[in-house]
Order: structure tokens, then C-alpha cells, then sequence
């Protein structure tokens, strides 16, 4: 950075009234620059928003901040002074915590546990004292406008009031600047409604919110002040009254992209049929009741609803890797309960997992090996149980290139490749042997913009040449986009059922919590 | 030495790191157990050059070293098959027991048929026998998840045990004072290679078993399908991969495998089934897998290793007063550094914990 | 009367056998609990045996030696510990590498320095003191139970309702139960989850130092390599057993010490030794079976 420039950043942000910022951090992962030379403030009492695509680098600023990892070159500016934080420790210190994505709360302890842990009261045995525990949890509660069963195991507790524990927690330990790591990708749009009003709460009280998030819409209702985060650098920041959706979308992906458009379905014949069916969860309570449901060839059906709504249990039985109570699965006149899903992926089902680090992919294995897993028994690959590798590796080659997967060598691990690239080479494996039904859930999670719109494409493509699609996804607009038909699940009932351009989000967020609006 | 379904030869880094995380848990042994030498009063590299030269110090070292190498190829691939499907069998041990006394029943049992069908139908029972004690720790963790560390341990023990009884009791060799069963017939010895040492065909059986991985690690789907499963068992379930079934198969295997190693024992070495029979090469065979990181090659050089520290620790004992428990020593270094990950020590002065 | 007194033998038999075992599966427990199976212990028992024995007979005191057979297996547990927290080496091989390698250090060191190939019987060994209860020694059975017992049989014994609140309702305990849950989340909170383990395993490493060193100066008087007679893995056992809960692993601690003390007993009357010596360990897997099973029933049956 030229020096002129680097004198006025310090100005600026060696300011006191700079609550927490970033001066010139840069941090890299081997060849990969994460951070590069980031310049960052944000003002005590405010609400600022950090937006940008998947792998944008907003994530690693954030652990940066918090202390759960340190910049390569730059410093962490707290209350105008560079601070060197050596660990979360350092900066709980100093006022500063972090909600992440995945919540880091401890399953088989209780919410007070959990709410205390780390900070517990004790007497002088080391004893917790759980009286004043109560109390706090109390006075938190008060505070936040909620009331919770505090000896709830943390595994029985819903998604929203773990995020609410989370949140007390820090709280508890006095944090007055609070980072939120994409806190509404897991809520409905009434629950998110409530968490903005917390929010707000807070901030009116003197607090300082940070708040990642790529869902313009919530960003632009709750932020005083945006930063826009691409490739690594700060692209621009502004003040909401400067901000629309346009232009932040501009900023985020360095151009505007068309959103496909699909044209309408022409609906074939029934490929998919459930009906009646009843599946229990991992728990042993009904997660899925007498749930019926019918997809066409030609046709996308999008799945809608909070998390833990019945989404696993209607994956796990067209999958066949949960168990069903009762009801059955059919697919293209088939049945299919029962069966392995071998057996249902040799009929023309095709699974694209949620979950692509632990299911989807196995990235410690070549991308060859995990663009060829569930084909290789295939007769144009393997005769006899043995396999031919160069039928194997031309054809390896031809699907990755046909999905534009940017690779050194197909013979490196899948974890070289970005999160965008590892999940195109998931979607081309699904797609692969022409399935009758690809069942993709969350399709474009932790994808760039430029990946979610190439996946989008692909599953209409899929579409308009006949195939069916059922998308499970927690991605509103997503399902919007892609969607002839979207269906709400609440409670494992079907709460409602939409048809292409005949509501809009509020109607569905609607359906999503039962039907009662917040 | 990655397993790769494409033909492009993996990086020169890629080969640099595997062939560094070969040698560095045996580097980091030898130099600790050069520690301990010292501290007794001897001479480390005096030690570990004596121990060299009684390993490879012309053919009659080398055949030594390759007959005592036999049992720990056939160990090491026993585990290595369970552990690549992502099963944590440490119960070879048992299996070498129980498949040398089965062997061994047979081969004193059944006197008087040729040699061309005694001897194969007692390595053949010995097999059965091997994978039949594998059977039940395999059933139990496909079906029931129950953890098969703790049930093939404790088969260990049990096989021991059983033996115990049986060699002191029904199988007591008629007149003889300590545990043994009798002499098995000359019709079922495995023929020697290079008399008088004990190199016999078992070691052909265990290079040819080892080149048979090989080939079905790198060109069958069910090797395929084995790999993917121990490395992600999630992700092969999803790819319609039947894990449970691998699991068994890859028990049954590994139980085989180690039955094998035992019949081999009992008749080309032995001669019979003695307590004591295995002096822990269910074990040793553990290290083996680790340090040949599961490939054919790497089992191999291992159980080479292996093998020449144990001739070479017994002979060197007897002239001079190393005891013979350096080899252990090395041996559980071996397996505890084989296991570890000093990167992350670079990565330390990284960023905080 | 023959049969009662005979019934008492069995019973303070019983728990003496029971003693080492349950020393080692408190630790074990403690060990699991924040995260850690430590497969180990024997090589832990075996290094307390060893040095509590030469300490008891170069110094005559019984508390020194179990002191220094306690501090050599939390030394032995924290090298063990250091390599899977922060080698990320696997904990079983570790536990597997340790017990051969110490077993291996063990016997190097008898010959070296004792010149003994196995075993060690050393001069003046103080042994542990036995305390008699005067009222309670004559009543029948329960005498048994409660008397003629050593400090460290009612230390083992104490350790069980200790370990229970330590879990249950302490600062440390809580961390040790999130350490073991949720490493990512004990992190996020500005703790060291990897200190946490590490320190259970220290603790596990000093009870099983503890259990090593009561069968050498406390059961038996000399030390032979095959003291500890895999009593590190039925430990294992009792805590598995045990699923994390003290008085749960504290029954299956006796249940497999009254094994030992009938195997002795029932190996004189005609029933081969071998054949009884199979008992416990197929009792690990009979009771990992059931225990495989009624989880698997209780997951059906919830309605």
C-alpha cells in the first residue's frame, strides 16, 4: 500500500471511537490468500454487516477478530490501539466473542451448563453454584426477551433457542461486541424477524454487532453500517442509507449475473411417489407423518421449512438409509422401500448429500476416485469385478471438464479443490448415467455465486430435459428460483404447497412456522 | 504409492511426503531407543551395526532374516486388509494361534496321506480356522456397532487361553512333560528353501499373498470399494457401497490371512504347536501395517525390518549382553511415531491452539 | 464354621483383586470422559509395579513408593497423552506402542541393571499396612468387606463417590466433560481442550501407577513381568462396562475381581485354570453384546 495511504488508514482506524477493526491484515493458506490487506472499523453502538460470496474471506476475518487465529501480517485494532490476541482468550478479554456457523455448544450437557461453561460460578470447593447460575440465566433471560427451560439437555433443544444460549453466553461473560457468523441460516423468517429485534436490543444498549451474512435482504433491515468482502479485500463500505440490493450484489460478485430463468414445466409422468409415509428420527419421535408426495418427470419440487422439520426423515427414506415406519416409496412405478440404495440408485435415483465434507465427498481421496464412486461397477468400467482404468480416467476427464471443475490433476486429493469445485464435482457425479431422479439436498451450500448459479442451471437443464428434481433446501430464494412447485414442511406435515409466482416469501415463511405469523 | 484409479503418477511432492513419512518413525525410534542403549552402557552404533550384520551379513543372515520376516508379511497383511475397510482389528494374534494349532491337529492327525494333500488341507483348515475366529467381532460391529478393538482384544486373550487348555490337555503330546502337541507328520512339512536354515515355502505363499494385494487393491472394485470405505465409511454407504457386508468380508479376511500366518509357523517352522507358540507377531504385524502405511511394498520392507531385528536380537544377545527387548522397544516406538503427525508442530508456531 | 469362614475368604479375596482394577478403571473413566480411551493403562500398571517395588525396598516406606509409583505412571500417561493430543497420533496405537515398548523398557531394565530376566525380588520390601476394625472383623461377611483391608484398597474405594460429584457437580469436571464432547466448542470458549485431556490422562496414568504398585508391594511382595496379567484391560473392560458412571464401573470392577478370586479357588478343584481364565474377557464381550442390543431395543421401543 502506498504510504500516503497507509498513514490516512491508520488515522482512521487508530481512532478511539474504532470499538473493533483491522488494520492491513493479510492472512494466507499456502498459495491461498484468505485476507489481503484488509482495512476495517467498526463503531461502538452499531450494527455492521459484512457481506460477500462463499470464500470471499469473510469467515477468516472474523476467527482473526476473535482471536481464534492471528493475521500473517497486519494487527487487530481494539478501542483505537493494536492488540495481538493469542487466542479467544485475549479476546473475551477484551470484550469480544463470536457466535460461529456451527454452534459451539456441548451436546450432553444441559443449556445452564452450557450457558455457564467457561465462566462458571463457584464456591470455594470448585463446586458450580448452580443457584447463581440460575440467577444469571435469569437476568439474561430478561434481557433478551425469552424464557427457556434451562435443564434441557442441549441435544432436545430447537436450532433457535441454541443460537438464543449462544448468544446469552456471551453475554454472560460480558462481551459487549458480539460477531455473528450467518446466524440466519438456520431460522425461519419469523424467528429471524425476532433475533433482529435482539439485535437492535442490543445495540441500544451500547453494543457493537458484527454480522456476516449473504442474505441481502436481512442485511439491509438490520445493518447501520455494510462492508462488502471479496476475494480476499474490502471492496467498499457505506452506510446503509447509501446501500441498495443492486449494488451490493454488484460489489459482492464484481458483475451483475442473470438469474436463469426457467421456463414452465411440462410435467410428465410420475417418477417419484410417496406415499403415506411415517419415519421415525434417529431419537425414536415421529419425524415424517403420513407425509405424501408426488414429483413428475420434467418437473423441480422444492422442499421448504426450518431445519429438523421432517427434511432428514424424507431424505432418509427415499434414500433408503433410514429406516421407515410405515407408507411407501415408488419411483418410476417401482417400489423402492426396502431396498438398498445400491439397489435404488441402479432404478435411476441419483443422491446429491447435504453434507459434502463428511457424505458427499471423501476429500481425502483423488477427485477420480470421488467422480467415479457408485459408477464403478458399471459394465463400460468394470469386468468381472475388475476395473479398466483408462475407460475409467477418459471418462473421469470428459465429466470434469463438461462441469468446468478447475483442477491441477485428477489424481490429487478432493480437498485441494474449493468448495464450489468440490460440490461441481459432486453435482456431475449425481448427474452421471443419466438419472430418473436426482434428490438434491442443499445443492449449492457453501458455493460461490458463480458455482450456485452454474448448479442452478444444471438442475434445469436436468429439468427441462425430462428429469425430475426434488430440492431440500434452506435457501428460500434458491428454491424460489428453481422451483414448479414448492412444499412446506412443518411439525412432518406438509404445512401448505405453493405453485411457481403465486406467493411470495412472506406467505411461505408463513407456512414454514405452522401457519401463525411471529 | 497412493492407490489411484488415474493413470497420472501422482506429484513429486506427494511421493517426497509419503517416502519421509516412512522413514521418519523409524529414524525417530532408532535414535530414541539409541537413548536407552546408551544409558545401559553400550554403544548404540556399535548395536545397531552388529544388529545389520547379523541381519544381512550373507545368505545364511538373509534367509534367517527372510523366515523370520514370513510370519510378520502374513501378520502385517492381516491387519493391513482389516484397517484399510476401516476396521481396527488388533486381534491377529489370536488368529495366529488358533490357526497354528489347527494346522498343526491336522498335520499329526491325518498321517499317512501324501504329502500333496496333507499339507495344503492343513493350511487350508488353518485359514478357516483364522477367519472363522474372526467371524464374531465382525458380526457384532456390522450389525451391532459394537467396537471391534475391544472384542478383538479380547479374543486375544481367549485364544490363548483355549489353546493353553487344549495343548495341555486333549492335544498333550503322549509322554511329553511341557505344553506340546506331537510332532506333525513329515508329509506336512512345507519344504525348505535353503536348508539348514528354517526358510521354507511359507515365505513364496506370503510374497505371492503380498503381490495378490497388490493387484486387488489397485484393479477390483471390491479393493475400490474397501479403500473408500476405511477412508469415509459416510460417503461409500451414499455411493451404495454395502460398508456392514465389507466390514464382515474384510474380518473374515484378515482372520484368514491370519490363520495362514499360523499354519505357516506350525509347519514350516515349528513343526508342531507349542505355548508360546507366537512370540507377539499378531502385534509386531500391527507395526508392520502402520509402517508400510497399508501398501504391499511397505509390508514388505517392514516386515523385513522386523524380521532382521528379531534374528539379529536373539543371535546378538547370546554374545553379548544387549538384551533382546531392544527389538520391542523399537518395535512400540515404531508403531506410536508410525501414527503420528509432526506437521502439525510446524503449523504450531503458526496461530494460537 | 468351615463354610463361613470360607465364604469370608472369598469375599476379602474378592475385593482385594478388585482393588487394582477398580484403581485403574477410575482412571480409565475419567480418561474417557474427556476424550481419550486409554488402552495404555497396563504399561502404566506395569511401570508402578516396577519402581514402587524398588522404592519400597530401598526406602522402607510404603508411602514413598506409592507416591513414586504414582508419579511414574501420571509421567508415563502424560508422554502418552502428548502424543495423541499433540502428535494427532491414534490413541489406540499409542496405547498399544506404549504397552509394548514399556513392557519391552521393563524387562531391558531388569536385565541391565538386576541382571534378572523377569522377575525381581528385592530385600526388606515395606508392605502395605493392614487395618483391622475391631468390632466390625468378627461379624460375618460384612468383617470381610470392611476389614483387614490396606489405605489404599479404602482409597480406591473412596475414589469411586469422589470421582461421581467431581463429574457431576464441579468447574473442572463440567470442562472435563465438554473437553471430552466438544473439543471445537471448549476452544471457541478460550480453553485448551488439549491441556484438559492431557490432564485426565495424567490422572489415569497416576491411578493406574497406583494399582501397579499395590499388586507388587501390596498382593503379591515381588515384582515379575506378568504382574499385571492384563488387569489393564479388564479395567478397560470395567469401564466400558461401566458406560462413564463411577458406581456402574465400580461393579464391574468387583464383578470381575470375584472372577479372580473363584478362578483361583475353582482351579483346584478339577476345572482347568486356562479354561476359567477365559471368564472375564468373554464377559467383556457378552456384556458389550448386551449392551449393544438393549440400546438397540431402547431405540425401537421409543414410542
Amino acid at each position: 500500500m502506498p504510504e500516503k495511504e497507509v498513514m490516512l488508514a491508520g488515522e482512521v482506524l487508530l481512532d478511539a471511537s474504532v470499538r473493533l477493526g483491522a488494520m492491513n491484515v493479510t492472512r494466507r493458506f499456502g498459495a491461498l490468500v484468505a485476507n489481503a490487506g484488509i482495512n476495517f472499523r467498526a463503531e461502538r453502538g452499531t450494527v455492521h454487516a459484512i457481506v460477500g460470496g462463499n470464500g470471499a474471506g469473510k469467515s477468516t476475518l472474523m476467527r482473526i477478530l476473535q482471536g481464534m487465529d492471528r493475521p500473517d501480517e497486519g494487527v487487530v485494532i481494539v478501542d483505537g490501539s493494536p492488540v495481538v490476541f493469542l487466542g479467544p482468550a485475549d479476546a473475551f478479554a477484551c470484550g469480544i466473542g463470536m457466535v460461529h456457523q456451527e454452534f459451539m455448544l456441548v451436546p450432553g450437557l444441559t443449556l445452564l451448563e452450557n450457558l455457564v461453561l467457561a465462566h462458571e460460578p463457584v464456591d470455594a470447593f470448585g463446586r458450580i453454584d448452580k443457584a447463581r447460575a440460575l440467577d444469571e440465566a435469569h437476568r439474561l433471560e430478561a434481557l433478551a426477551g425469552v424464557r427457556l427451560d434451562w435443564d434441557t439437555p442441549e441435544e432436545d433443544a430447537p436450532v433457535h433457542v441454541r443460537q438464543i444460549v449462544e448468544i446469552l453466553r456471551l453475554l454472560h461473560r460480558g462481551v459487549d461486541v458480539l460477531i455473528l457468523d450467518e446466524p440466519t441460516a438456520v431460522l425461519a423468517p419469523a424467528q429471524v424477524k425476532e433475533l433482529v429485534a435482539l439485535l437492535r436490543k442490543l445495540r441500544d444498549e451500547g453494543r457493537t454487532i458484527l454480522f456476516i451474512s449473504h442474505k441481502l435482504d436481512e442485511v439491509l433491515a438490520v445493518a447501520d453500517q455494510i462492508t462488502v468482502i471479496r476475494g480476499g479485500s474490502v471492496i467498499g463500505t457505506m452506510p446503509r442509507e447509501e446501500a441498495t440490493k443492486a449494488k451490493l450484489a454488484e460489489m459482492m460478485i464484481g458483475e451483475v449475473l442473470a438469474r436463469p430463468t426457467a421456463r414452465p414445466s411440462v410435467g410428465g409422468k410420475q417418477i417419484l411417489e410417496v406415499k403415506n409415509l411415517t419415519v421415525r428420527n434417529n431419537r425414536g419421535h415421529i419425524g415424517l407423518a403420513t407425509f405424501d408426495l408426488t414429483v413428475r418427470a420434467g418437473e423441480i419440487v422444492g422442499i421448504a421449512g426450518v431445519a429438523g422439520n421432517g427434511q432428514d426423515e424424507l431424505a432418509a427414506a427415499i434414500t433408503g438409509l433410514g429406516r421407515v415406519d410405515s407408507g411407501a416409496v415408488g419411483l418410476a412405478g417401482e417400489e423402492m422401500t426396502g431396498l438398498t440404495l445400491r439397489e435404488r440408485r441402479a432404478m435411476g435415483l441419483s443422491y446429491l448429500s447435504p453434507d459434502r465434507a463428511a457424505e458427499g465427498l471423501c476429500l481425502v481421496a483423488p477427485i477420480a476416485d470421488n467422480a467415479i464412486a457408485g459408477h464403478h461397477r458399471r459394465p463400460a468400467f468394470c469386468a468381472g469385478g475388475i476395473l479398466k482404468p483408462n475407460s475409467i480416467n477418459s471418462h473421469v476427464e470428459t465429466l470434469l471438464d463438461h462441469y468446468s471443475v478447475k483442477r491441477t490433476s485428477a489424481a490429487l486429493p478432493a480437498s485441494s479443490l474449493s468448495g464450489g469445485n468440490q460440490q461441481r464435482v459432486a453435482v456431475a457425479r449425481e448427474f452421471d448415467g443419466n438419472p430418473k431422479l436426482l434428490l438434491a439436498c442443499q445443492p449449492t451450500r457453501g458455493v460461490d455465486i458463480r458455482g450456485i448459479a452454474f448448479i442452478h442451471q444444471c438442475l434445469l437443464d436436468f429439468r427441462d430435459r425430462g428429469g425430475a428434481v426434488l430440492v431440500v433446501s434452506e435457501e428460500l430464494e434458491e428454491l424460489i428460483a428453481l422451483s414448479d412447485r414448492i412444499v412446506i414442511l412443518y411439525g412432518g406435515k406438509v404445512a401448505g404447497e405453493v405453485v411457481r409466482g403465486s406467493t411470495g416469501i412472506e406467505e411461505i415463511g408463513r407456512l414454514m412456522l405452522g401457519g401463525d405469523s411471529a | 504409492m497412493t492407490d489411484s484409479l488415474a493413470t497420472t503418477a501422482p506429484l513429486p511432492v506427494l511421493r517426497w511426503r509419503n517416502a519421509a513419512a516412512t522413514i521418519a518413525p523409524l529414524l525417530l525410534a532408532l535414535v530414541l531407543a539409541a537413548i536407552v542403549l546408551g544409558l545401559a552402557g553400550h554403544n548404540p552404533l556399535e548395536v545397531y551395526r552388529l544388529l545389520a550384520v547379523e541381519s544381512f551379513g550373507g545368505a545364511k543372515r538373509i534367509a534367517a532374516t527372510l523366515a523370520a520376516a514370513t510370519p510378520l508379511i502374513l501378520t502385517g497383511l492381516a491387519t493391513a486388509v482389516a484397517f484399510r475397510a476401516g476396521a481396527f482389528n488388533v486381534g491377529v494374534e489370536g488368529c495366529v494361534f488358533v490357526g497354528g494349532l489347527a494346522a498343526a491337529y491336522v498335520g499329526f492327525t491325518y498321517v499317512g496321506l501324501p504329502s500333496i494333500v496333507l499339507l495344503p488341507l492343513a493350511l487350508i483348515v488353518s485359514v478357516l480356522v483364522g477367519a472363522l475366529w474372526m467371524l464374531l467381532p465382525g458380526l457384532l460391529k456390522a450389525r451391532l456397532d459394537v467396537d471391534e478393538v475391544v472384542t478383538t482384544l479380547m479374543l486375544n486373550f481367549i485364544a490363548v487361553s483355549l489353546t493353553a487348555y487344549l495343548v495341555n490337555g486333549p492335544l498333550l503330546a503322549p509322554g511329553s512333560a511341557n505344553s506340546a502337541t506331537p510332532m506333525v507328520d513329515a508329509a506336512a512339512r512345507l519344504p525348505k528353501l535353503l536348508p539348514p536354515s528354517t526358510l521354507n515355502a511359507g515365505f513364496i505363499i506370503a510374497v505371492a499373498l503380498l503381490l495378490l494385494y497388490w493387484l486387488w487393491g489397485s484393479r477390483t472394485a471390491l479393493g475400490f470399494e474397501t479403500r473408500i470405505a476405511g477412508l469415509n465409511a459416510r460417503f461409500a454407504t451414499a455411493s451404495g457401497i454395502d460398508v456392514p457386508m465389507l466390514i464382515v468380508k474384510m474380518m473374515l479376511l484378515s482372520g484368514a490371512i491370519g490363520g495362514l500366518a499360523g499354519g505357516i509357523h506350525a509347519l514350516g517352522t515349528v513343526g508342531r504347536f507349542v505355548s508360546g507358540f507366537s512370540p507377539g507377531y499378531g502385534f509386531t504385524g500391527i507395526a508392520v501395517a502402520l509402517l508400510g502405511r497399508g501398501s504391499a511394498l511397505g509390508i514388505f520392507l517392514a516386515a523385513i525390518l522386523f524380521g532382521a531385528l528379531a534374528t539379529s536380537g536373539a543371535t546378538i544377545q547370546l554374545f553379548s549382553d544387549v538384551p533382546i527387548e531392544i527389538v520391542s522397544i523399537l518395535q512400540g516406538m515404531v508403531m506410536i511415531f508410525a501414527v503420528a503427525r509432526f506437521g502439525w508442530i510446524v503449523s504450531k508456531w503458526r496461530g494460537p491452539r | 464354621m468351615a463354610g463361613a469362614e470360607m465364604i469370608d475368604n472369598v469375599v476379602h479375596a474378592a475385593i482385594v483383586m478388585t482393588t487394582p482394577v477398580l484403581l485403574a478403571a477410575i482412571g480409565g473413566l475419567v480418561n474417557r470422559v474427556g476424550g481419550i480411551v486409554n488402552i495404555g493403562l497396563d504399561s502404566m500398571m506395569l511401570a508402578g509395579a516396577l519402581l514402587g517395588l524398588i522404592i519400597a525396598s530401598s526406602t522402607g516406606s510404603w508411602g514413598a513408593a506409592l507416591v513414586m509409583a504414582a508419579l511414574a505412571g501420571g509421567v508415563l500417561g502424560l508422554l502418552m497423552s502428548l502424543a495423541i493430543t499433540r502428535l494427532d497420533a491414534n490413541e489406540i496405537i499409542v496405547g498399544l506402542g506404549f504397552n509394548i515398548a514399556v513392557a519391552g523398557l521393563v524387562r531391558f531394565f531388569l536385565k541391565s541393571a538386576y541382571g534378572s530376566s523377569g522377575t525381581l525380588n528385592l530385600p526388606d520390601v515395606a508392605r502395605l499396612p493392614r487395618i483391622d476394625i475391631p468390632v466390625l472383623a468378627d461379624i460375618p461377611i460384612l468383617g470381610a468387606v470392611l476389614s483387614g483391608h490396606d489405605p489404599v484398597t479404602w482409597a480406591a474405594w473412596l475414589m469411586v463417590p469422589l470421582t461421581a460429584w467431581f463429574l457431576a457437580r464441579t468447574r473442572a469436571g463440567l470442562r472435563l466433560r465438554a473437553a471430552g464432547a466438544a473439543p471445537q466448542a471448549v476452544r471457541a470458549l478460550g480453553l485448551s481442550p488439549l491441556a484438559i485431556r492431557d490432564a485426565s490422562t495424567v490422572f489415569a496414568g497416576l491411578m493406574a501407577g497406583l494399582a501397579g504398585v499395590y499388586l507388587s508391594i501390596g498382593v503379591v511382595g515381588i515384582f515379575n513381568e506378568g504382574i499385571t496379567a492384563g488387569r489393564g484391560f479388564i479395567a478397560l473392560a470395567a469401564f466400558y462396562f461401566g458406560r462413564n458412571r463411577p458406581w456402574q464401573t465400580a461393579l464391574g470392577a468387583l464383578l470381575f475381581g470375584f472372577f479372580d478370586a473363584f478362578q483361583i479357588r475353582l482351579q483346584g478343584r478339577g476345572v482347568p485354570a486356562e479354561l476359567v481364565q477365559i471368564l472375564p474377557y468373554a464377559m467383556v464381550i457378552v456384556v458389550l453384546t448386551l449392551m449393544a442390543l438393549a440400546m438397540r431395543r431402547a431405540r425401537a421401543r421409543r414410542a
